[in-house]
């Protein structure tokens, strides 16, 4: 079994709600239920367009509930951290007082023998309303919707126009034997590259196939690569502070062609450059990182090397050759 | 002899499918394109055009889909294309785009690693990002309040649904591909607790990793590459409304429609491959498809047997292929996408007489 790698992926989201979508979390704010009226019916909670034909909807809401009865449901033993509720709960489809289609939400009900088709339920009413779905915390059996004691139903200041919707997951990546090889190889300062049996073209790290012939490449195709190039090209990154960026300050990521052979490292750190000065041509060599500061991981980044911090200018005079941005990859 | 613009599946391949592999989405590409490729002659070079469907959700990294080129051979360079579903909805692109008639040989993939993280998160983030999403409703939920439906409406019962788990696992049994298989004892896979009632652990899908790739031939090519080609004579897929609350659980009217439109009712079918993931969809496939006792369903243990999500219907439509090209006359292939059957792909295989 390969060794994983652990790395969390979060989305941001924020969205617009539109006039029905607005309406509704507004009025959940409120505690208060909409629906809208489609072809004789309610359909809570509400849509933009008719489900069946498409058409767009009149904003002709109705307020429904906000007790209503369960038509279908399902238990769930063991909650994920996604859930409502954080023990056993039911997920149900509840068809509130007033409408015509069911409302997808979680029930309360101790255990699953408290759950059948036709029992009757409320919703529990959060304290702190945002305007989302989750402003009911879930149904309870009953006639009697849970409200929190003292809690007021303003209407908000401002109608709900945006929602915020935080996606989260958590990935297990393999790493490859062929990464494992390289990531070794980089403890020992050596830069692990790879040849593919038809073409000869070398890849740097534990690529593990020749994208241009389609072949799986393997231990026997290692090959130890140069440690000394030249900066054939670079970008320099003004870092936007979106969520989760450490970067504060503008950087530097260059390419960096290794002599003597057809291998260009994309996306490198260079160190010791100021971005001002950066510029295809320098003379550079690789960087390791010492036993105490090496980093034992790698990253999700392809030809991302376990001990390669960078590469470092050597004084050496400029590379002048005029063709040192032709090569990309 | 068909007509010229006549396309035919000539070959396929699946990796092995197993809970948890060490290979990368990539190298289960690179071994499923060789090994469909090899028995009929073909290399790389041969393939004029290429369709795959992934999804980045699940592998966790954007633009997933541009390193699985990689197991496709980027030189010469090729016309490609992605379809962030299924792979039988690549192999539907592929299809459309041999009708251009300019080009003779496609190759679809289908391919997923649902091992890297937990399906039960991942999905949720897929539905009503208003409505559903924050609720984190996962696709087991669904499927057990679709199996509360069907049972409601007398349409199946619990022990049906485990005799379909039973009977798929022991089809299964000479599959090489499958992950789940043997012989069950339907009463004691009826003690088992609920995963989510009404649903067991059998009534559920492994998860799964693993890879399939498809070669579709125009007629010429197709008759000089492979003895007897699989003729795709329908293929058409339809779909319902996002939200199940809003649909009735007790049928499927997409699928009804893209089985007509396919043109099932032209002629009897030997084989289906539904893929029913969970084992109530199975009796309601057969009733929307009008499928009776004389058709086998599911010979290769289906989705039931192995998973592997975003490859599962391209897997149908390649098992049905491999039915024709092993003597059957005409056989049924059937894909689906979202929750509890939102969208249905129906794929017509016939053989030469």
């Amino acid at each position: 079994m390969a060794r994983l790698v652990e790395n969390r992926i979060q989305f941001p989201y924020k969205r617009s709600l539109g006039p029905i979508f607005g309406a509704f979390m507004t009025g959940l704010v409120q505690r208060k239920i909409l629906g809208i009226r489609c072809d004789g019916k309610v359909l809570a909670p509400p849509l933009e367009w008719n489900p069946a034909t498409g058409d767009e909807l009149a904003p002709d809401l109705v307020e429904v509930g906000p007790a209503g009865t369960v038509v279908n449901w399902t238990w769930v033993p063991q909650p994920t951290e996604q859930h409502p509720l954080d023990h056993p709960f039911a997920f149900a489809m509840i068809r509130l007082d007033g409408a015509d289609t069911p409302f997808v939400h979680a029930v309360d009900a101790g255990n699953i023998d408290a759950m059948a088709e036709g029992m009757r339920v409320a919703p529990r009413w959060k304290r702190e309303r945002l305007g989302t779905i989750r402003d009911i915390e879930c149904f309870v059996p009953g006639e009697d919707a849970e409200i929190p004691e003292g809690d007021t139903n303003e209407a908000p200041e401002e109608p709900v126009t945006m929602m915020e919707y935080d996606a989260s997951i958590t990935y297990r990546n393999p790493v490859s034997e062929n990464a494992e090889r390289a990531n070794a190889a980089s403890r020992e300062k050596r830069l692990l590259g790879q040849q593919c049996p038809v073409c000869g073209r070398m890849y740097a790290g534990g690529r593990g196939y020749c994208p241009i012939d389609a072949v799986e490449l393997t231990e026997e195709h290692d090959v130890d690569l140069p440690q000394r190039g030249v900066v054939s090209n670079y970008t320099i990154v003004t870092p936007v502070q979106y969520p989760g960026q450490t970067e504060t300050e503008p950087f530097a990521r260059v390419f960096v062609r290794l002599d003597g052979v057809d291998v260009v490292l994309g996306f490198q750190n260079l160190i010791d450059v100021p971005v001002d000065d950066i510029h295809p041509g320098i003379r550079v060599a690789a960087m390791w990182a010492s036993e105490a500061e090496r980093e034992e991981t790698i990253g999700g980044i392809r030809n991302a090397i376990g001990g390669l911090v960078g590469w470092i200018p050597t004084g050496e005079p400029d590379d002048t050759s005029p063709d040192l941005l032709d090569k990309v990859l | 002899m068909r007509n010229d613009t006549d396309i035919a599946i000539v070959a396929s391949a699946t990796t092995p499918v197993v809970r948890h592999t060490g290979d990368t989405e990539t190298t289960l590409l690179l071994h499923a394109i060789t090994s469909a490729l090899e028995p009929v002659g073909l290399t790389r070079a041969d393939v004029d055009f290429t369709c795959a469907g992934s999804c980045d959700y699940i592998s966790g990294a954007t633009f997933s889909f541009v390193s699985n080129l990689d197991a496709i051979g980027a030189w010469p360079p090729k016309r490609d294309s992605h379809v962030e579903m299924d792979g039988a909805w690549a192999l539907y692109e592929a299809w459309l785009r041999l009708h251009h008639g300019d080009i003779e040989i496609a190759v679809v993939t289908g391919s997923g690693r649902s091992s890297t993280a937990d399906p039960s998160l991942i999905y949720p983030m897929e539905m009503d990002p208003y409505y559903l999403a924050p609720l984190g409703v996962d696709p087991v939920s669904f499927a057990a309040l679709q199996a509360r439906a069907l049972i409601e409406a007398g349409k199946v019962t619990e022990r049906q649904m485990a005799e379909v788990a039973a009977r798929s696992r022991k089809d299964a049994v000479g599959n090489p591909s499958a992950q789940v298989t043997g012989d069950f004892d339907v009463d004691e896979l009826l003690e088992e607790d609920y995963v989510r009632a009404p649903l067991r652990r059998h009534d559920l899908p492994p998860i799964s990793d693993g890879a399939c790739a498809v070669v579709l031939a125009t007629a010429q090519r197709a008759e000089q590459l492979v003895e007897r080609p699989a003729w795709i004579t329908g293929l058409e897929h339809r779909s319902e409304c996002h939200n199940p609350a809003l649909r009735d659980l007790t049928d499927s009217p997409s699928t009804r429609l893209a089985a007509e439109a396919a043109g099932l009712r032209d002629g009897p079918v030997e084989v289906a491959e539904l893929q029913a993931a969970f084992t109530h969809e199975e009796p309601l496939l057969r009733e929307v498809l009008g499928l009776d006792d004389s058709v086998a369903v599911n010979p290769s243990g289906g989705a039931l047997a192995a998973n592997p999500i975003m490859a599962t219907g391209l897997v149908r439509i390649a098992e049905a292929a491999r039915q024709v090209a092993a003597g059957r006359q005409r056989t049924l292939a059937h894909a689906t996408s979202g929750p509890c059957l939102q969208q249905n792909l129906v794929c017509i295989l016939e053989g030469d007489s």
